[in-house]
């Protein structure tokens, strides 16, 4: 019965902020002279309004999925990592190459492809890692600026050395993968592939390392009292990296399922402009870093984007309707946990006074 | 040495104004203790309504006004949810610059029914000041005059902020709320207000940073035409140490090699190696400003 409660009480400011955020719509929609109702149709319809739009809301879903979960392993650390971008990349770029020169059978260069998304993804996350346990060279400057420098490198990757000399016209883009290596579809027709079940998996093994593990357990020590953490006997460095590597390699295997399942190609800028990364980012703010609460988050939020593109299509309303809902939406969850943050530190701050 | 001479300089200069003063704001924050990652938006709406304000006005300083108005009513938006709802103020600012990205995308749309970018061939740009006695100074003059209004307040700035953190009685008491909010209530200062106004101030050079961009440069305003600088003015100010000064030398750095970017790409090498420059020498500069460092990370 308490659970219940409970259940209800937390449910009350997201359910308040989903409102908020789509009245806050509302009053864009109107000032741009369309119908509200109509509009909100269109952006349900996009999203959940037939099997087939609602499996490409599951599909977007996916890569924001993955990112958010590294994404929430590393802040459940206390680590800042503002580089799902790069990483995300990156690990796609390495595993298309892979994908397209290994010679081996279409399985083996799957899985290797697959590989090497996660690893390259995770070595350029531990890159910024290391700088910043070495060199002391902050987390938040060195992730930010190896973003620019992955997405640039990429680019340059497929304009010049392993550019589609093929088609008539020059994109920036590689050749397309052999049909053995494509993730799976998993209904004909749909958009919905392989990736998302990978990303549930991914779920539910965060969700049991962080709860039912010893690195788990450091993991949320160290993010929630690093001193005690410390005295505890935890190596910060060393979960820190570790949290560095996870989350990069989460980003690395984001990316490669984007290609693997959805381009069949790496394609400039096909990652970077729907803007997964700091979705992702949201994803895992809204969930308050939790590997279950990130499932349903991302297709909270892959669906107000695919919902968007409904509108953009059968409406005058520019697809930028989902950015502003998503971003009201944030503003007013977040007051929520600092709420409880607030309560918190003032019960800690009543205390202290009560034993000075 | 062709691609190295004296207008190098120059344009490194108009490159530097958005970063420094949209850094400068930052700074201000980052001194009350406030990491402001929403600079990018702040910046993207302070474009996009100085172009408004110049297409209704007529008036090149009714336009940088109002761009500066808009940021700051941005920025207030900020402070309430940081300050008071007490909000996670990384979330916020990543809200920030979702709604400063989606509604300015809407306006274009709802205001000048138009899509992608806005232009206007009778609108006129910032003008070019040409500093009487300078500007016949050989070099010096090819390199100092001949800006736009905005460029040499953005120095001002820096200096004049200099001067308020370190040399005036309110500059310290902003200092120690950033160090130690508690510390500061407990002597009676009125910390929230401080922080207030620190956060309303960044709006202003944000606002200023984002006329720039639109009528300095390009007169013209294109969806999400901040194209990352937003957050490159977070790094200079991490460089910087979020010390005025420190955030010239590092801001200075970035425009430097943003124009030289430039310059290179009529060489053989790729765009993408000559862009990719100034990240990769910011981060080897890292290694030199290494002892430095450990504020930054800190204040988190």
């Amino acid at each position: 019965m308490v659970a219940v409660k409970e259940l209800c009480k937390s449910l009350v400011q997201p359910l308040l902020a989903v409102f908020i955020g789509l009245l806050t719509g509302a009053v864009v929609i109107a000032a741009v002279g369309e119908s509200i109702i109509g509009t909100y149709q269109e952006l349900w319809k996009g999203a959940f309004g037939s099997f087939y739009f609602f499996s490409s809301t599951l599909a977007r879903a996916t890569p924001i999925m993955l990112i958010a979960l590294g994404l929430a392993l590393a802040f459940r650390a206390g680590v800042f990592n503002l580089g799902a971008e790069g990483q995300m990349v990156l690990g796609a770029i390495s595993a298309t190459l892979v994908a397209i020169y290994l010679p081996a059978p279409g399985i083996v260069k799957m899985l290797a492809a697959l590989v090497t998304g996660i690893a390259m993804g995770g070595l350029w996350s531990l890159m910024a890692g290391y700088m910043e346990a070495k060199f002391r060279i902050p987390l938040l400057i060195s992730t930010l600026l190896l973003n620019y420098i992955a997405v640039l490198f990429a680019s340059y990757l497929v304009t010049e050395p392993f550019q589609d000399k093929g088609g008539s016209a020059a994109l920036a883009q590689t050749v397309m993968l052999d049909k053995s290596i494509w993730l799976p579809k998993l209904f004909a027709g749909m958009s919905v592939h392989a990736g998302f079940l990978i990303a549930l998996a991914a779920a539910l093994l965060l969700f049991w390392v962080l709860r039912f593990t010893p690195f788990g357990y450091e993991v949320k020590m160290l993010g929630q009292n690093p001193f005690f953490a410390q005295y505890g006997g935890i190596q910060r460095i060393k979960v820190m990296l570790t949290g560095m590597f996870a989350s990069g390699a989460f980003a690395g295997l984001a990316g490669t399922v984007e290609v693997l399942g959805s381009h069949y190609r790496f394609v400039d800028g096909a990652l970077t402009v729907p803007n997964f990364a700091w979705t992702g980012l949201m994803a895992t703010l809204l969930a308050n870093s939790n590997p279950i609460g990130v499932i349903f988050t991302s297709i909270l939020l892959a669906a107000f984007q695919t919902g968007a593109m409904g509108v953009e299509r059968n409406t005058e309303v520019p697809l930028e309707l989902a950015s502003v809902i998503q971003a009201v939406l944030i503003l007013f969850i977040s007051a929520k946990f600092s709420y409880t943050w607030w309560k918190q530190r003032k019960k800690k701050g009543g205390d202290t006074h009560g034993v000075a | 040495m062709e691609w190295l001479d004296w207008s190098l300089i120059s344009s490194t200069i108009r490159m530097v104004t958005p970063i420094l003063l949209a850094a400068l704001g930052g700074a201000l924050c980052s001194r009350v203790g406030i990491f402001n990652v929403g600079l990018e938006g702040l910046v993207l709406v302070g474009a996009f309504s100085a172009i408004v304000g110049n297409h209704f006005t007529g008036s090149l300083i009714l336009a940088v006004l109002i761009a500066a108005a808009a940021s700051v009513l941005f920025s207030l938006l900020f402070s309430y949810m940081t300050i008071g709802l007490k909000a996670n103020e990384i979330v916020v600012g990543v809200a920030i610059n979702f709604l400063a990205l989606g509604l300015t995308t809407f306006a274009l749309r709802a205001i000048f029914d138009v899509k992608g970018a806005f232009y206007d061939k009778d609108m006129a740009g910032l003008p070019r000041l040409e500093i009487p006695l300078l500007h016949d100074i050989p070099v010096v003059g090819e390199i100092i005059s001949g800006h736009s209004p905005l460029v040499y307040l953005a120095f001002l700035a820096a200096i004049l902020l200099y001067i308020f953190l370190y040399r005036t009685v309110t500059g310290f008491r902003v200092l120690a709320v950033g160090m130690n909010p508690v510390a500061a209530r407990s002597l009676g200062l009125k910390a929230t207000r401080l922080q207030v106004m620190a956060i309303l101030l960044c709006g202003v050079l944000c606002g200023v940073a984002g006329a720039q961009l639109s009528l300095g440069q390009v007169t013209m305003f294109t969806e999400g035409m901040t194209a990352g600088r937003g957050f490159i003015a977070l790094v200079a100010m991490m460089m910087g140490q979020s010390h005025p000064l420190g955030i010239l030398a590092s801001s200075l750095l970035f425009g430097f090699m943003d124009a030289l970017s430039i310059r290179l790409q009529g060489f053989s090498l790729p765009t993408q190696f000559t862009s990719m420059l100034p990240y990769v020498l910011t981060i080897a500069a890292m290694f030199f400003l290494k002892e430095k460092n450990r504020g930054a990370s800190n204040n988190q």
